[in-house]
């Protein structure tokens, strides 16, 4: 897959780049602040672009102003974002109508090298990546309500894998269930909180953030 | 030498007492006049009220007119005192204040006058008498016990006159002085502000700690995962070695940059070791020769060697970063009842007091009611001064 990177510390720009190519991913261009980021991707747009939130000059949210350029300006470009800390109003603004090729991780999640290919991947072919951590906030943050509430233990551990883009067959791998178990949980889920029927797992995420955002 | 200055001296003196003399008879003197003029003008004033009195705003009018003409004759009076008699008096003042300063003044002003009198009465008295005595009128005897009265009179005037001088400072000083309320209001503002900017300040402070971790230590540690992770999943044994070695300097990086936001967040140095150990810590550190001459004889309180230190450290580290400096200088020493801290360096200058950096220590040092001063003209040098009270 063809990467842009855009991270300011040269560290952790470095580390991920080696990372990237040892994997086979080939980087198009690592740069260090988000002007520079639009620019890269406006000379050669690559499958996905993988950028941190806070970065040069006033180290708050350009990468995410930046990240958002690349939705609108470029909507077959996946983009990756990187966080400091679960921000839900970043995660919402991102997603912005659109599940298609978007991803939102912890920072920290880049240490789970195998997780952070993933996501990488999902993003770059068209799915979503949302961190456990902040699927988490989310659910705790909405559990309170009925509809909610409702729900098994093992129907929210299925949305908990939903909501961050996995899907159906990598569920069930990780639940260690069959993949028509999942789909059973996934429809018990859809008519639990009154959603109606959709194709596309994109377009299920969407759903579910959408509800559980609100 | 040393009689000739002390014959020097002592004319000197002789010559200083003379003048202030006269400057206290030319200030009594001006007083007279001016009480007539005080006197006068509130007699007029008074005149105008009458007829506006049953009308409040004419009367309003007229009172703000008074209270403004009054501060008129209030400043010729300050203007008196600090000329003549030594006693400077704040310019911050209500025309009301004023008013009743001259309702009080015109009298002390006459007493001068009276004194006055007395004293021309007296040296008009001792003319006749030494005229008198040269035409032979008088005996030796009389001539004596005249030149003793004289001399009595001559001495209570001259305190009478010292008596009024005193009376009118202190009546300046009573009405155009701040009363102990507002000294006590200033206070409470001047306590609010400082309270707001050490809250501030340590607001910054804690941005920049997190600023520290998450840019270096948590850079560092992802880092280190990501070395790990990649191992963990390299199939090449010698490959994995490799990354590994790489994740073991990157842990002692990691641990090198953990001990240096820990330092900057508090050096233990300062309460182990003391604020002279910790100094010597930031000359250290600071990647260019940083001279300190620590000539503190004990410890200060805590809370003063922290803020020193913090001005010690922000000034050394502006000066390496944005002074492009070659030397740096840094002064702490004993004032009166105070420790006093000078950091000079040889750089450009032209740092700004309203800075985050600069305004932020000027917030802490006036927190423990200590004064801070920046001298930076553009081109430098630079020289930042903190005074820290320990009462």
């Amino acid at each position: 897959m063809r990467v842009i990177l855009a991270e300011d510390s040269t560290l952790l720009r470095e580390g991920l780049v080696r990372l990237l190519v040892d994997e086979g991913h080939e980087v198009v261009a690592a740069v260090g602040d988000a002007v520079a980021l639009v620019a890269a991707v406006e000379a050669e747009p690559p499958d996905v672009v993988v950028a941190d939130v806070r970065m040069p000059p006033t180290h708050t949210d350009e990468g995410l102003r930046g990240a958002l350029e690349i939705r609108r300006r470029w909507p077959d470009v996946g983009v990756l974002v990187l966080s400091q800390y679960v921000e839900k109003r970043y995660a919402v603004e991102l997603l912005g109508g659109r599940t298609d090729g978007v991803g939102y991780l912890l920072k920290d999640r880049v240490v789970e090298v195998g997780e952070f290919l993933d996501a990488l991947s999902r993003v770059g072919s068209g799915g979503t990546a949302f961190d456990p951590e902040v699927v988490r906030q989310l659910l705790a943050r909405t559990s309170h309500t009925d509809s909610l509430g409702r729900l098994t233990e093992r129907e929210r551990t299925v949305l908990d894998q939903m909501a961050q883009g996995q899907t159906n067959a990598t569920i069930a791998g990780h639940l260690h269930v069959s993949q028509s178990a999942v789909e059973k949980h996934v429809n018990a889920i859809f008519d639990k909180l009154g959603l109606s029927q959709t194709t596309g797992y994109s377009r299920r995420v969407l759903a579910v953030l959408r509800y559980l955002g609100s | 030498m040393e009689q000739v200055r002390t014959a020097h001296g002592a004319a000197g003196v002789g010559v200083r007492l003379l003048g202030r003399a006269v400057r206290l008879v030319v200030g009594v003197l001006l007083g007279t006049v001016t009480a007539v003029v005080d006197l006068t003008y509130l007699l007029w004033s008074g005149l105008i009220l009458v007829p506006v009195w049953p009308h409040p705003g004419a009367r309003r009018s007229a009172i703000r007119e008074i209270q403004a003409g009054a501060r008129h004759l209030a400043e010729v009076e300050r203007w008196r005192l600090a000329a003549f008699l030594n006693s400077v008096n704040s310019a911050d003042y209500t025309g009301r204040r004023a008013v009743e300063y001259l309702c009080l003044r015109w009298a002390v002003g006459l007493l001068g006058g009276a004194v006055l009198l007395i004293f021309a009465y007296g040296a008009v008295a001792g003319l006749v008498w030494l005229a008198e005595w040269v035409a032979g009128q008088s005996g030796p005897l009389l001539f004596a016990g005249q030149l003793v009265l004289g001399l009595i009179g001559l001495f209570l005037v001259a305190q009478g006159l010292l008596g009024m001088a005193a009376l009118d400072r202190r009546l300046g000083r009573l009405f155009f002085g701040p009363s102990d309320r507002e000294l006590l209001e200033r206070r409470i503002s001047e306590l609010a502000v400082s309270r707001a900017g050490i809250v501030e300040a340590v607001d910054a402070e804690r941005r920049r700690i997190e600023r520290d971790l998450h840019d270096g230590l948590q850079q560092r540690l992802v880092a280190l995962g990501m070395l790990l992770g990649r191992a963990r999943r390299s199939a090449d044994p010698e490959r994995a070695g490799e990354l590994l070695r790489q994740a073991h300097e990157e842990s002692r990086s990691a641990l090198d940059d953990l001990r240096e936001v820990a330092w900057r967040v508090y050096p233990t140095a300062l309460d182990n070791l003391g604020l002279d150990e910790a100094l010597a810590r930031v000359a250290d550190r600071a990647g260019m020769p940083v001279t300190v001459h620590y000539r503190l004889v004990e410890q200060p309180p805590a809370r003063v060697r922290t803020a020193a230190y913090f001005v010690v450290s922000e000034a050394v580290t502006n000066a390496a970063k944005h002074a492009r400096a070659g030397r740096v200088v840094v002064d702490v020493a004993p004032g009166q009842n105070a420790v006093v801290v000078a950091i000079d360096d040889d750089g450009i200058g032209g740092a700004d007091p309203a800075g985050s950096g600069l305004a932020g220590l000027a917030r802490r040092v006036a927190a423990l009611d200590g004064t801070f001063r920046v001298d930076s003209p553009v081109g430098g040098p630079t020289t930042i001064v903190a005074e820290f009270p320990c009462g």
